[in-house]
C-alpha cells in the first residue's frame, strides 16, 4: 500500500510549510472528437506558488486543471510532478487534491467523514489522522461541525469542508476548480483572502481555476491568461496589467476593460502616437484610470494621483455619462471618433453629463499593438 | 362488456375536469372511489374471509357476503399436516428469491455502473438491447430452457431457479439502477478517485451507500418477481420437497376437492409478505419513478 | 501484476474494466435469454424424442404445417386475440380513468393509490385462486350477483364454456393490470402544470374541453406506450389463463400443454417461435412509434 502513491510530506503538523514540488506541463494537448480543447500548452508552476488559470468560458482552463489532476486523459504532451513523470498515472496515484466548484462532498458521511476519507489511502492513520483532522477542521472553523452531514451545512461551510478534504493530506499540488463561483459577492471576497493566506501559510503548490479577473489579480503568484486552448501569457499581476503581451490580455484584464481606439481617431485628437520599429500602430490602447480631466490650470486633476511625467497635450471631449460604480467613477467620453471610458476616484468638480470638457492622457501609459500583438 | 363500458365512460364524463368541487361532483367523486377501490379490493376480501369462514358457512348454498361462523382451522390444517407442507413451501420461496434478488443486485449494480459511467463501444447498443429484452415473455422461453437444463442434469433443482430468476428481472434492475446512477453527480466519484479510491472501490465506498435506498426498491421489486413466479417453477421443479409457494397451492387444489378453505388460507399467506414490501415500495411505484416496472 | 495492469493506458484500462463489470450481465442474459432464444428457433424444425439422451430429429417445416393446418392452432389464435386486444384496450381505459379520478388532492389519496396498486403486485396464483372460488357455480358469489346485474342467468358455469371462459379470464385480466396502465397515466399527469388548468378556467373552458386539449395531448404518448406493451405482454400471457381456468386455450397455453403435457416439444417450440416473432414485430412498432427513451 505504501507504494501507491506519492508519500505526503513528512511533517504530521499543518502548520509547519510542507515542502511541495514543481509542475511542469509541456506540450499539453486534448482532444474531443473534433473538438480541440487544449492545444500545446506548456506552463511551469514553482513549489508553493499560487498559479491563477484566468479565462473567458471555453477557453480550456478546467480540461487544463483536470488534465493535470489527472481526470482527463491527455491527447498529447507531458505532464511531470518535480522529476516523476505523471502523463500516464491515474489520478488515484498522483499526489494532488482537487476542490470542485461543486465541492463534491460525499453526502453519506460527515465532516468529519469527508475529511477523513482521503487519510485512509495514505500511511496516516488513527490518532495521527484524527488529530489531523482535527486541525484542518479547526483551521477552517469547521469544528463544531464535524459530526454534521453536508445536506445541513451552508455554502459557505460546504465550501470550507472541500477546502479542507483537499488540504488534509498536504498533497503535492492543489488543484481549485472556481470554487468560490457558488458563493455570494460579499463572501466570496472574504474568502478569497482567506484562501490566500491559507495556501500561503501551508505553502501547497496550487493552480486555481477562474474566470474573474478581480478575483485572479488579488490572490495570484501568477497568472497565466488563457484563451481558446491557448496560453495568451504568464507573469505576475502586475505584468499582466501593465505589460500585456496582446490584445485579448489587455481587454480581459481590468475592468472597466482598456480602451482601444483608431490611431487616426488618436492622431485627430492631438494626441502624440508612439512610434514603434514596425512602423505605425494598428491599434492604440490606454486603461481608464490614465485619462485624467484637467483643473483650471490645465494641469491633470485626479485626486491623489497628479503625478504624470508625460501628459499630452489637452483633448476637447464631451462627457455622455457619468456613472458611480462602488468607490469609483466611470465616465463616457466621446470626441473626435473616440469612444473612451475614463476612472476616476473624485467626482470630477466642473463637469457634468452633456459638457465638453478637456482631458489628458497620460503618454507613458500608451500601449500600442499591431495586428495581433503589442509593440511598444 | 359494454355494461363495463358505460361505467366507465360514466365516470370519465363526470369526472373530467378538475379542481371544481360542488357537492354533486363531490358525491359523484366519492361514490366512484369507493366503487374503484372495491372492485380492487374484493377479491382480497373474498381471500381473507374463506380463509377464515367455518367450511359450513362456505359450502352452504345461501351464502351472503359475510359468512356466519369463522375459524382458524384451515391454518391449522396447513401448517400441521404433512399433506400441505407450508413451511416447507414458505422456505423454498424465501430462499430461492433471497438468493436470486442478491444476485440480481451485485450483478446489476455492476452492469449498470459501467454502462452508466464507463465508455467503450457497444455501450449503447447494450442499454437498448436491455429494454428490448424486458419486453420478452416467458413462455418463449420456457420450453428451450427446459431442453437446455435437461442437458445440464439442472431439472428439479434449486439452481435452475436462481439462474432462470435471476435473469428474469435482470432487465429491471439493471434499468432502475442505470435510471438512478444516471443522476449521481459525478464529481462525487472524481473526487474520490483523487482521494486516491479506484473505481469499484469507489462504486463500493461511495456508490452504493449514496443509492441505498434505490438498491433496497432494485431488490425488493427483484424479490416480488421471484416470490411470484409460477410457470418456471412448474415446469423446472419436480419434487415436492423443492415447490415454492405457488407450486405448493396449485398441488393442494389439484389433489383435494373443496379446500378452498385451505387454499385461501395459502393464499393469505403468500400474499402478505408481498403486501408488507409493497409499503415501502408504493413510495417508488405511486411516484411513477419506476412506473412500467411493476410486470411480472 | 499491478505493474502489467499499469502499463496499460489508462484509457484501455477503463474500457476493460467497462467490459468486465458488464460481463456477468451479458453471459446471463445470453446464456438464458439469447440463446434459449435461437435454441428454440431450432427446436421449431425439430421433433424432440421422449427419451433425453437422444437428439432431436430435424423435421424441417412439418410442426409448422400441423399448426397451420389445424383447427385447434385456429382456434387457440382467435382466443388469443380476442384476449388480447379486449384486455389491452379496457385495461388501459379503465387505468385511464382512475388516473383522472385519483388526480386531484383529497384525504386518504396516497392510501388509496396504494390500494389501488394491489391487484397487480399480489401474487397472480393466490388472486386466480380467489376468483376461481368468487366464480364459482356452487360456492362463489360472483353469479349471483351478475345475473341480478342482468348479465348471465344464475346457473351458468362462468368459467365453463369458452366464450364465458374467455370474457371472465378477460375481466380477471383487466383487474390485475389496470393498475400498470394506471401508474403510467398518474406519473405523467402529476407533470402537468397546475397552471395550464388554472389558465383554460380563466378562458372559460368546461371541464370537458380542458379534459380534450389539455389533459388529452399530454396522454397520447403514454396511451401508445400502454396500450403497445400490454399488447405484448398480454399475447404472450400464460398464468392469467392457466391459473384461472383449463377451458380456455391460448396461443401459450397451447404452446405449454404441447410441450409439457403430450411432450411433443418441437410443436410447443414452433407455437413458441411465433409467439416470438410476433413480440418481434411489436417491439419494432413500440420502436418505431415511442422510442427507447420513453419508458
Amino acid at each position: 500500500m505504501a507504494e501507491q502513491r506519492r508519500k505526503p510530506s513528512e511533517s504530521s503538523s499543518l502548520s509547519e510549510s510542507s515542502a511541495s514540488g514543481a509542475v511542469h506541463v509541456d506540450g499539453l494537448t486534448k482532444q474531443y472528437d473534433d473538438v480541440v480543447a487544449v492545444s500545446d500548452l506548456d506552463l511551469h508552476v514553482e513549489p508553493g506558488e499560487l498559479l491563477v488559470l484566468l479565462g473567458p468560458s471555453g477557453c480550456g482552463k478546467t480540461t487544463t486543471l483536470r488534465s493535470i489532476a489527472g481526470l482527463e486523459h491527455v491527447t498529447d504532451g507531458t505532464i511531470h510532478f518535480d522529476d516523476e513523470d505523471v502523463t500516464r498515472q491515474a489520478p488515484q496515484r498522483r499526489d494532488v487534491a482537487m476542490v470542485f466548484q461543486s465541492y463534491a462532498l460525499y453526502p453519506h458521511k460527515t465532516v468529519r467523514g469527508n475529511l477523513q476519507f482521503p487519510l485512509r489511502k495514505t500511511d496516516i492513520s488513527g490518532t495521527e489522522a484524527t488529530e489531523r483532522v482535527e486541525e484542518i477542521a479547526e483551521l477552517l472553523e469547521m469544528e463544531t461541525h464535524l459530526d454534521t452531514r453536508p445536506a445541513q451545512l451552508s455554502g459557505g461551510q460546504r465550501q470550507r469542508v472541500a477546502v479542507g478534504r483537499a488540504l488534509v493530506r498536504q498533497p503535492h499540488l492543489l488543484c481549485m476548480d472556481e470554487p468560490l463561483s457558488n458563493l455570494d459577492a460579499k463572501l466570496r471576497v472574504e474568502t478569497r483572502s482567506e484562501l490566500r493566506q491559507l495556501q500561503q501559510r501551508l505553502g501547497i503548490t496550487t493552480i486555481y481555476v477562474t474566470h474573474d479577473q478581480e478575483e485572479a489579480m488579488s490572490i495570484a503568484d501568477r497568472i497565466a491568461v488563457m484563451n481558446d486552448g491557448r496560453i495568451e501569457q504568464v507573469g505576475t499581476p502586475e505584468d499582466v496589467y501593465e505589460r500585456p503581451a496582446n490584445e485579448f490580455v489587455a481587454s480581459f484584464v481590468g475592468d472597466p476593460p482598456m480602451n482601444f481606439c483608431d490611431p487616426d481617431d488618436v492622431q485627430a485628437a492631438g494626441i502624440e502616437t508612439p512610434q514603434s520599429a514596425a512602423g505605425s500602430p494598428d491599434t492604440i490602447g490606454i486603461r481608464p484610470e490614465y485619462i485624467y480631466p484637467t483643473d483650471s490650470r490645465g494641469e491633470p486633476a485626479a485626486g491623489d494621483r497628479v503625478e504624470v511625467d508625460r501628459p499630452s497635450d489637452p483633448v476637447v471631449l464631451t462627457v455622455e455619462l457619468i456613472e458611480p460604480v462602488g468607490r469609483a467613477y466611470e465616465i463616457q467620453l466621446t470626441g473626435h471618433g473616440l469612444d473612451l471610458v475614463a476612472r476616476l476616484r473624485t467626482r470630477p468638480d466642473d463637469v457634468t453629463e452633456g459638457d465638453s470638457s478637456e482631458f489628458v492622457f497620460d503618454l507613458d501609459r500608451l500601449t500600442t499593438f499591431n495586428d495581433a500583438g503589442e509593440v511598444v | 362488456m359494454t355494461v363495463r363500458e358505460n361505467v366507465a365512460n360514466g365516470f370519465r364524463i363526470v369526472l373530467d375536469g378538475h379542481r371544481r368541487s360542488s357537492l354533486l361532483s363531490r358525491i359523484g367523486f366519492y361514490v366512484a372511489t369507493a366503487l374503484t377501490l372495491l372492485f380492487s379490493l374484493y377479491p382480497f376480501y373474498v381471500m381473507f374471509i374463506t380463509s377464515i369462514s367455518t367450511n359450513e358457512s362456505l359450502y352452504s348454498r345461501d351464502r351472503g357476503v359475510i359468512p356466519k361462523s369463522f375459524t382458524l382451522e384451515h391454518y391449522e390444517v396447513i401448517f400441521g399436516s404433512g399433506s400441505f407442507p407450508v413451511q416447507t413451501y414458505f422456505w423454498n420461496s424465501l430462499s430461492v428469491a433471497l438468493v436470486t434478488s442478491v444476485i440480481a443486485l451485485v450483478v446489476s449494480i455492476l452492469g449498470a455502473y459501467s454502462f452508466t459511467r464507463l465508455d467503450y463501444p457497444g455501450g449503447t447498443l447494450i442499454r437498448r438491447g436491455i429494454i428490448v429484452v424486458y419486453m420478452l415473455a416467458a413462455i418463449t422461453l420456457v420450453i428451450p430452457l427446459f431442453q437446455l437444463l435437461v442437458r445440464f442434469d439442472l431439472v428439479d433443482t434449486k439452481t435452475s431457479l436462481y439462474i432462470t430468476y435471476t435473469v428474469k428481472t435482470l432487465p429491471l434492475t439493471l434499468y432502475i439502477l442505470w435510471n438512478y446512477f444516471r443522476s449521481i453527480p459525478v464529481e462525487i466519484e472524481e473526487a474520490a478517485f483523487i482521494d486516491g479510491y479506484s473505481r469499484l472501490e469507489t462504486i463500493a465506498r461511495v456508490i452504493v451507500p449514496v443509492s441505498l435506498p434505490v438498491l433496497v426498491a432494485a431488490f425488493l421489486f427483484s424479490f416480488k418477481i421471484a416470490w411470484n413466479e409460477y410457470l418456471f417453477a412448474s415446469v423446472f421443479l419436480q419434487s415436492e420437497a423443492l415447490y415454492t409457494l405457488p407450486i405448493g397451492i396449485e398441488t393442494l387444489d389439484s389433489a383435494f376437492q373443496n379446500v378452498w378453505g385451505e387454499i385461501m388460507a395459502a393464499s393469505i399467506i403468500t400474499t402478505l409478505p408481498i403486501i408488507v414490501m409493497f409499503l415501502y415500495l408504493e413510495k417508488y411505484m405511486v411516484e411513477g419513478l419506476t412506473a412500467g416496472a411493476v410486470e411480472g | 501484476m499491478r505493474e502489467r495492469i499499469e502499463r496499460i493506458d489508462p484509457r484501455r484500462r477503463e474500457v476493460l474494466l467497462g467490459y468486465l463489470l458488464v460481463l456477468p450481465s451479458l453471459l446471463l442474459i445470453g446464456g438464458v435469454i439469447l440463446y434459449p432464444l435461437i435454441y428454440n428457433v431450432y427446436l421449431g424444425f425439430t421433433e424432440v424424442p421422449l427419451n433425453p439422451d437422444q437428439s432431436p430429429v430435424w423435421i424441417g417445416l412439418e410442426n409448422y404445417e400441423t399448426l397451420v393446418n389445424s383447427d385447434r392452432f385456429w382456434e387457440a389464435t382467435y382466443n388469443t386475440v380476442v384476449f388480447t386486444v379486449a384486455s389491452a384496450l379496457l385495461a388501459t381505459a379503465l387505468g385511464l380513468a382512475v388516473a383522472l379520478l385519483f388526480d386531484r388532492a383529497f384525504r386518504g389519496r396516497r392510501l388509496a393509490r396504494g390500494l389501488v396498486l394491489l391487484p397487480h403486485v399480489t401474487p397472480i396464483i393466490a388472486v386466480a385462486f380467489a376468483w376461481q372460488f368468487m366464480l364459482d357455480p356452487l360456492w362463489g358469489n360472483l353469479p349471483d350477483f351478475l345475473a341480478w346485474l342482468g348479465i348471465y342467468e344464475s346457473d351458468v358455469g362462468l368459467l365453463q364454456s369458452r366464450d364465458h371462459a374467455l370474457q371472465m379470464a378477460i375481466l380477471f385480466d383487466v383487474w390485475r393490470n389496470f393498475p400498470f396502465a394506471f401508474l403510467l397515466f398518474i406519473a405523467r399527469l402529476q407533470a402537468i402544470p397546475q397552471s395550464m388548468y388554472e389558465a383554460a378556467t380563466i378562458d372559460g373552458a368546461g371541464r370537458f374541453a380542458q379534459f380534450k386539449d389539455i389533459i388529452l395531448p399530454e396522454l397520447k404518448g403514454t396511451i401508445l406506450i400502454a396500450i403497445l406493451l400490454r399488447f405484448v405482454w398480454e399475447f404472450n400471457a400464460f398464468e392469467p389463463v392457466w391459473l384461472l381456468t383449463r377451458n380456455l386455450e391460448t396461443l401459450p397455453i397451447y404452446a405449454y400443454k404441447s410441450a409439457f403435457s403430450t411432450y411433443n416439444q418441437g410443436l410447443g417450440a414452433a407455437i413458441a417461435v411465433m409467439l416470438f416473432l410476433f413480440q418481434l414485430v411489436m417491439v419494432a412498432v413500440y420502436m418505431r412509434f415511442v422510442g427507447e427513451d420513453e419508458l
